[in-house]
Order: structure tokens, then C-alpha cells, then sequence
């Protein structure tokens, strides 16, 4: 071998191992989705109490780009499922909630909000990028992941609800 | 030089270890914090710089060439 | 990106063959989002430079960028520039008598087309640029890959140009020159607060490289350079501003070798107001073949030493001040002003000054008088 394949060979294998590190794995589907109990903007925020019901929980923060597109999103699922069982409720992450409230003012919510500056859920759920959404069934136990937010993600978070709630009407 | 080569990236990469997790990365998102910034600004800033010393490049390549006097 | 237990399992076949293409294991799928918006930029320079208490090139730049989102994985970019430039730039050294006046005008666009994917980008770019005398065109191809955990980002590119010179004096006619880059970086999020890149870029050349106007410019017919770019921002919490510090080693096969170092603060004020002052240090070795302002003993200015001695007179010299030895610092302050989510306004004043006695580390070259330039900088950009 050259010394020239040698050393490309050898940049290779430091890139691979730079890229070998490996960050906490996201929740396996069917495991007990985590318990949390958050300060809302109505008072707390407890997924125990939400037992029974098919609960969308939104991973966000107000500097996140796709989470502006994903709010009238998520405030038409709610409305349009929340009479058969769907919960949306979006989880803020900024380190400071004034700036949470500032994009809440902009664009409204029409779903629980729960506060979590010191970023414990998050860590819990094992979340990978920003925004990302978690599906739990009534029993308590994670059915969906999602990460990101485009428009053609619209059309395939609608029918997993959907699915989840039992049929297409 | 051979040696910064090298060894640079790895450096680089394995710097910080304490992997920055999603959420915290609010600051990160700002405009200022990303590299390259106004796109007109920095040709402009490229074009005066090559036009007077013998130094050119580094942040990318493709630009294509001037008579530039 | 869904992740139901079954897909984990299983790793995507593109994946595997991409991350076989780069010898990276490990690598899944991309990561970028294409902007959520487009913007559209205007912007105006006017450069104007002094030397030895006279008037030499003044320049007028407007341009314009546009980038749009296309569908919902491609981006496109592009922008146009008019340059017009006139004045007198000294045939040798800063000799002001004999200096050569031109007006001309460079008109350039260019445009490029990004794919984003789960966990990198692809762009493809050309570039045109036309003079009276110089016509360049460029095409390139940049890639990015990142991390799982979107905490580092490897860069890749790969960009050629050909060049047609055909200078209004006659001197040569139909010169050309082609070049070939290869870029080769890396950016990783080092703290919630700090970020840092490192670049690594390789240019060979190969053609006409002398400049036409200058007497007794005879350059080697290649050229190699090499640049070794590292970058760090960082946000101060106490000020809610943010650091920009950069610096560029450059070194080529003319046996140049160059420092710069950059240092930009943007403070964030109320009101959608900011000011960002700036400051370069820039210091540079000669080329080899550069000769002083000592001219041959027997004929004088212009004329390199040894020339009326029968010197070989295909042998390399340029009295171009750009490849001589010295030092140069830029200063500057820039005002800018949010309007709204949809407007951005800024007004950029910067002053530049080089020379020789300004080069660090060693003696810059001797006998060039200073040169100083002012730049001043409008820009307009609405986003939507």
C-alpha cells in the first residue's frame, strides 16, 4: 500500500471513530411510556391523570423552526379528536419559559402546555432531535416516535392517530 | 502539517465530549452562531481580500475567478 | 424520522452503502432541514483606496441573492453582482506616474441547488463571472454529512474552474487558466454555548497567472495552495452576544505563507437593534520571484536588477505590491436592524490599511508606500 492510501486510510478510520459515539437510544415501542408531572399554564401537568386517554405528547421550544409549523397542526388534531379520547400535550424545553410564553403569544396553543426548563422528560424519553413527538396508548405504553416536522409528516401522524383511536370516520 | 491533518479532526471531534443533547442547543439556533453568515456580505469581504493580498479561500471552494485589479 | 422497533432493526440499505462509500460505519440515515422560508437580499459596496495621498481604485458593487425552498427536500440559491471599477493601479510597485487607468465592468452570477437528506446535504453550483478582458467559469459540488446526534458535521467539497484571459493591451492573447479545489471539514457543537470548524482546503492551478498590466510580471504557470481554516463562535450569557473568532493559514508554491486572524462581537441591543464591531489582522510573506523597489543600477525604474546585464529575461519577477511582504488590519463596525420578522436592515463601515512594516514575525518588504482602502456597506434583506 502507498503512503498516500495509507494515510486516507488512516483519516478514515479517526472520522469513523469520531462518528462512533453514540448517543442514548430512544424508548422501545410497547415499554411504559415515562411518568412526569410539569407545571402547566393552568396548574400541573401529570401523565398519570391522563390514564385512559390517547395522549400525543410534543416535544418543543420556541427557537425550534418546525415547531412553529407543527402548533395549527397539532391544534386541529385536538380538535378534531379530542371528543374521542386524543390528548395533545406539547412539552416546552427553553431554558427560559418568558421566551416560551412570548411564542405561545404569537402562536396560541389550543392544547396542554406543560413547562420543563431543566430538560428531565426529554432525557427520559430518550429524544433525539428537536421537535420530536411521542404517541402513548391509554394503557400507559409507548405506540409511536416521531422526530421532525414537514408537511408531508402531516398526513402520516393523522393516520397513526387514527389507527390508535380505533378506525378512519 | 501532515500531522495537523491528522490529528485535527479527531481532536475536534472528541472535543467536548459532554454530547449537547437536542434541547439544549437554543443558543446554537441563533443566526450569529452559525458559520458563514450574510452570503452577499462575506463574497463582498472575499472579493476586497483577494483583490488585495496574496491569500485566498478557506471557507469554500467554487467560487470561480476575477481579473481583479 | 419513525422508528418502530421492526425498521431499527433492520439498517436501510442506502445507508449501508453510503456509509460503505465513506468508510464510516456507523452512519445512518441524514440530517438537515431545508429553510423554512425563502429571502431575498440586496446589497451595495463602495470600495475606494488611497495610496501616497492619492486617489487610486474606486469601486461600485450592487447585488442581489435569492433563496427559496423547492418541495420538501431541495433548496435553491442565487445570486447576481454587478462590479464597476475604475482608477489607476500602478504598473509597478506604487509607482503613481505611469500608472495605468482603466474602467471596467464584472458582471457575475451564480447558483446552486441543494437535496437535503435525513443526515446531509448535496449541493451542485456554477459560477460565471464577465470583464472586458477576463471571462472565469466555475462548477462545484459540496456535500455534508451528519452525526446521529446532530452534534458533528463533516463537509466535503469538490469545485474546478476555467478561466479565458485576453487583456485590452494585447500583452498575450487567449490566456487561460484552469484550477482544481478539494475541501475537507469538520464543525461539532462543543458546548450549549460554544461551536467550532475547522477546514481544510487544497487548490492546484495551472495557466496564466501573470497580470497583465504590470511591467516585468512573469509568475510560474501553476500555482498550489493550501488553507487551514478554524472558526469558533461563542455566546456570552451575561450579554446575550456571541464571539466570532477565526483564523487562516494560508501557504502556496509561490512560497507564500499568510497569516489571518478575525474577531467579529455581535451584541444584540432592544429593539431589534444590533451592532457588531469587527476586527482582522492579516500578515503575509513575499513570493519568491517579487523584487524589491531596488532597480538595475544601470537602467533604472522599472527594470529588475540584472537586466541590462543580460539576466535571463524569461525568468520570474513581479513588482506586484499583493506578492510582496507585509502586514494589514481591518476595522470596521456594523449597525443592523430587525424590522419586524420579515426585514433586515444593516449599514457596514470598515477601514483597511497594509503595510510592509506591518508584517509579524519578520521583515515585511521594504520601499512601498501604505495603502489604505475604505468600504462602505448597505444591505437589504426581506424574508418571508
Amino acid at each position: 500500500m502507498s503512503a498516500r492510501t495509507t494515510r486516507v486510510l488512516r483519516m478514515a478510520l479517526v472520522l469513523a471513530a469520531a462518528l462512533e459515539a453514540a448517543p442514548a437510544s430512544a424508548l422501545d415501542k410497547g415499554i411504559p411510556a415515562p411518568q412526569f408531572d410539569l407545571p402547566g399554564k393552568d396548574g400541573a401537568v401529570q401523565l398519570a391523570k391522563l390514564q385512559g386517554r390517547l395522549v400525543y405528547v410534543d416535544f418543543w421550544a420556541s427557537w425550534c423552526g418546525p415547531c412553529r409549523q407543527s402548533f395549527p397542526w397539532m391544534n386541529e388534531m385536538q380538535a378534531r379528536y379530542g371528543a374521542r379520547g386524543l390528548q395533545v400535550v406539547g412539552v416546552n424545553l427553553d431554558a427560559k419559559s418568558d421566551d416560551a410564553r412570548r411564542f405561545l403569544a404569537e402562536t396560541p396553543a389550543r392544547f396542554t402546555i406543560a413547562f420543563d426548563p431543566a430538560g428531565a422528560t426529554p432525557r427520559a424519553y430518550g429524544i433525539k432531535g428537536m421537535p420530536s413527538s411521542v404517541l402513548i396508548g391509554p394503557d400507559g405504553k409507548v405506540l409511536y416516535e416521531h422526530a421532525g416536522f414537514k408537511e408531508a409528516d402531516r398526513a402520516e401522524l393523522e393516520q397513526v392517530i387514527q389507527k390508535a383511536l380505533g378506525g378512519v370516520k | 502539517m501532515k500531522v495537523i491533518v491528522l490529528i485535527a479532526p479527531a481532536l475536534l471531534a472528541l472535543a467536548g465530549c459532554a454530547t449537547v443533547q437536542p434541547w439544549e442547543k437554543g443558543k446554537l439556533a441563533k443566526p450569529e452562531m452559525t458559520f458563514g453568515g450574510d452570503k452577499l456580505e462575506t463574497r463582498y469581504a472575499d472579493h476586497v481580500y483577494t483583490s488585495r493580498e496574496a491569500a485566498a479561500g478557506g471557507a469554500g471552494v467554487g467560487g470561480g475567478g476575477c481579473g481583479c485589479n | 424520522m419513525t422508528t418502530s422497533l421492526q425498521e431499527r432493526d433492520a439498517p436501510p440499505l442506502a445507508a449501508s452503502l453510503l456509509a460503505a462509500a465513506l468508510l464510516l460505519p456507523g452512519v445512518q440515515a441524514l440530517a438537515d432541514e431545508p429553510p423554512a422560508g425563502g429571502s431575498i437580499s440586496l446589497r451595495y459596496l463602495d470600495y475606494a483606496d488611497r495610496q501616497s495621498g492619492l486617489d487610486r481604485i474606486h469601486a461600485h458593487s450592487p447585488s442581489i441573492a435569492v433563496t427559496a425552498p423547492v418541495a420538501s427536500d431541495w433548496s435553491i440559491e442565487g445570486t447576481l453582482t454587478a462590479d464597476d471599477v475604475s482608477g489607476a493601479s500602478p504598473r509597478y510597485h506604487t509607482a503613481i506616474s505611469g500608472a495605468s487607468h482603466m474602467h471596467d465592468e464584472r458582471k457575475a452570477g451564480d447558483v446552486a441547488v441543494t437535496r437535503y437528506f435525513r443526515r446531509g446535504t448535496l449541493t451542485a453550483g456554477a459560477a460565471y463571472s464577465t470583464e472586458h478582458d477576463y471571462v472565469s467559469r466555475a462548477l462545484s459540488l459540496n456535500g455534508t454529512v451528519s452525526s446521529e446526534d446532530n452534534n458533528t458535521t463533516w463537509a466535503f467539497g469538490l469545485a474546478g474552474s476555467r478561466d479565458s484571459i485576453n487583456p485590452v493591451n494585447h500583452l498575450v492573447v487567449d490566456e487561460h487558466k484552469r484550477t482544481v479545489s478539494v475541501l475537507a471539514g469538520v464543525t461539532r457543537v462543543l458546548t450549549p454555548n460554544d461551536i467550532g470548524q475547522l477546514t481544510l482546503t487544497r487548490t492546484n492551478g495551472s495557466g496564466y497567472y501573470n497580470d497583465p498590466y504590470k511591467l516585468f510580471d512573469n509568475r510560474p504557470r501553476s500555482r498550489r495552495e493550501n488553507t487551514v481554516l478554524l472558526r469558533w463562535n461563542h455566546y456570552v450569557d451575561a450579554t446575550g452576544g456571541t464571539t466570532r473568532l477565526g483564523y487562516r493559514y494560508f501557504s502556496d508554491s509561490y512560497r507564500i505563507r499568510a497569516h489571518t486572524l478575525s474577531a467579529e462581537y455581535v451584541q444584540p441591543l432592544a429593539d431589534g437593534w444590533s451592532l457588531v464591531p469587527e476586527l482582522r489582522l492579516y500578515s503575509q510573506s513575499a513570493a519568491y520571484f517579487y523584487y524589491d523597489p531596488v532597480y538595475d543600477a544601470a537602467l533604472g525604474a522599472p527594470f529588475p536588477p540584472g537586466f541590462a546585464n543580460g539576466a535571463d529575461p524569461n525568468r520570474l519577477t513581479s513588482p506586484d505590491q499583493r506578492l510582496s511582504g507585509f502586514g494589514a488590519v481591518t476595522a470596521g463596525l456594523k449597525v443592523v436592524r430587525e424590522i419586524g420578522k420579515v426585514w433586515t436592515v444593516d449599514v457596514k463601515v470598515e477601514g483597511y490599511e497594509q503595510r510592509g512594516s506591518w508584517r509579524l514575525f519578520h521583515d515585511g518588504s521594504p520601499g512601498l508606500a501604505p495603502l489604505h482602502a475604505r468600504m462602505l456597506q448597505v444591505g437589504l434583506t426581506r424574508r418571508w
